[in-house]
């Protein structure tokens, strides 16, 4: 097993060179370097040098490309972003698995009503395709085979229910009954994790109770997920207590 | 994320000062909201390094030219994707650059052995010594390439510049598979270090 893992550790160099064939070592690689911090940060660092080495490659372009180019530009769609709540980096995209699931079906019709309701709300192109990204998304933690339900009462009253599929990394938290806030007040979701403390954003404003699902990505072993009321438009770190600390098993 | 994130996404690249890249980082997010102009810049910065990996790889000026269409256009229509706590602009796109560029000789060498059944590989003479000219960038790429051991030297030039798997890399230097992982891995952390990134 010891010497599996530092098998796995040399590969870090061909894998940043773009030299590790597609297939069942690379597969194996960067399954690895989803859970190998380390790797990971060995990887952008050879990444970086890679750069230094195409710098030091750097030729004129053919003096018809940047025409061609800014035409090409003209005539082409960017790929809506993926919607994340908060900065922490995924490393690997996540598969869409579209098995159906079951359990946990009152929160997910819950969800899924929130997230209709999303959909009819949109006005714009963008706004449609960021609610049907985001809606992808969310499908996903929903229908991940290891999905699991958490739910928890809030210090301030209300609840928060939670889907959390561990092997995503991600979760979808929705609210219900947390009491209204003052004008220039937001709801704040943090990921709270034994070595930092990262925002998973704001809770949408409430719709008769209940808010719309946000979704939080890069979730490490330790995590909790916790609730803050914070000054709009929220804060870089809490600055207040959290009004709910709910453990992720991962 | 670890402390050393925040160093990834200060990478100087050769071409550019501290500032620089940051300002690139910034006309991605620019980019990514459907800016031209910021994307002309971009191309500004980052052609002549994408055009020339590409063309180091692929050699053919024709293909070479086509690839880098491909990827400059590829860099506008997902910068929306681009995340700068993964690195920055520059490593991003000279990435994608590099991935397009092996596709393509993957590709190229797929096609080519179902017509000859044969797997020609030629060592391409002396790399480094063509793509050093008179530029500093170059000059500082040059001395940290010459830090390192002639067989560390030769593993990474031979799997970055030829676009040959690694397992071609062994064949050619008649050596171990493990061999080449240790020295293209022991190289990178050397010049890693000489050219103070990661």
């Amino acid at each position: 097993m010891r010497l599996l893992r530092q098998d796995l550790h040399a590969l870090a160099g061909v894998y940043a060179l773009d030299v590790l064939e597609p297939g069942a070592e690379c597969d194996r690689f960067s399954h690895h370097l989803d859970r190998c911090q380390s790797c990971a940060s060995e990887v952008r660092g050879f990444r970086e040098v890679a750069t230094a080495l195409a710098f030091a490659a750097a030729a004129e372009p053919p003096p018809g490309l940047r025409q061609q180019v800014m035409a090409a530009v003209a005539r082409t769609r960017q790929l809506p972003p993926e919607v994340r709540t908060h900065a922490r980096p995924r490393r690997s995209r996540p598969r869409e698995l579209w098995v159906p699931w079951l359990a946990g079906v009152v929160a997910t019709a819950a969800v899924v009503i929130s997230v209709i309701f999303g959909l009819a709300h949109a006005h714009t192109q963008a706004e449609l395709n960021r609610v049907r990204a985001q809606n992808q998304e969310i499908a996903g933690v929903l229908t991940a085979p290891d999905a699991r339900l958490l739910a928890s009462r809030t210090t301030a009253g209300g609840a928060a229910v939670v889907v959390l599929a561990p092997s995503r990394r991600q979760l979808v938290v929705t609210t219900a009954g947390l009491p209204a806030l003052p004008a220039g007040q937001v709801y704040q979701l943090w990921l709270i994790g034994p070595v930092k403390i990262v925002s998973a954003g704001l809770l949408p404003a409430a719709e008769a109770g209940r808010t719309s699902p946000v979704l939080a990505s890069g979730i490490v072993a330790g995590d909790k997920l916790g609730l803050t009321v914070e000054p709009a438009p929220g804060t870089a770190q809490p600055t207040t207590t959290p009004i709910l600390a709910l453990a992720l098993p991962v | 994320m670890n402390p050393s994130d925040s160093d990834a996404s200060s990478f100087r690249s050769p071409s550019t000062d501290r500032r620089g890249e940051q300002d690139l980082d910034d006309l991605l997010v620019h980019v990514a909201r459907g800016d031209e102009v910021a994307f002309e810049a971009v191309y500004d910065r980052l052609a002549g390094p994408v055009y020339g990996v590409i063309r180091r790889v692929l050699r053919d000026p024709a293909q070479s030219e086509e690839v880098a269409q491909e990827v400059l256009l590829e860099v506008w229509r997902t910068a929306t994707r681009f995340d700068p706590a993964m690195g920055g602009a520059a490593t991003w796109v000279m990435t994608i650059a590099h991935r397009r560029a092996i596709d393509r000789v993957r590709a190229t060498t797929a096609a080519a052995e179902r017509e000859h059944k044969t797997a020609d590989l030629t060592r391409p003479h002396d790399e480094v010594a063509e793509a050093v000219e008179a530029s500093l960038d170059r000059e500082r790429v040059r001395r940290c390439l010459d830090g390192l051991t002639e067989v560390q030297r030769e593993s990474i030039t031979l799997a970055y510049y030829s676009g040959y798997s690694y397992r071609q890399v062994a064949e050619l230097l008649t050596v171990t598979l493990a061999a080449v992982k240790t020295r293209i891995r022991d190289g990178l952390i050397r010049m890693r270090d000489c050219l103070g990134v990661g």
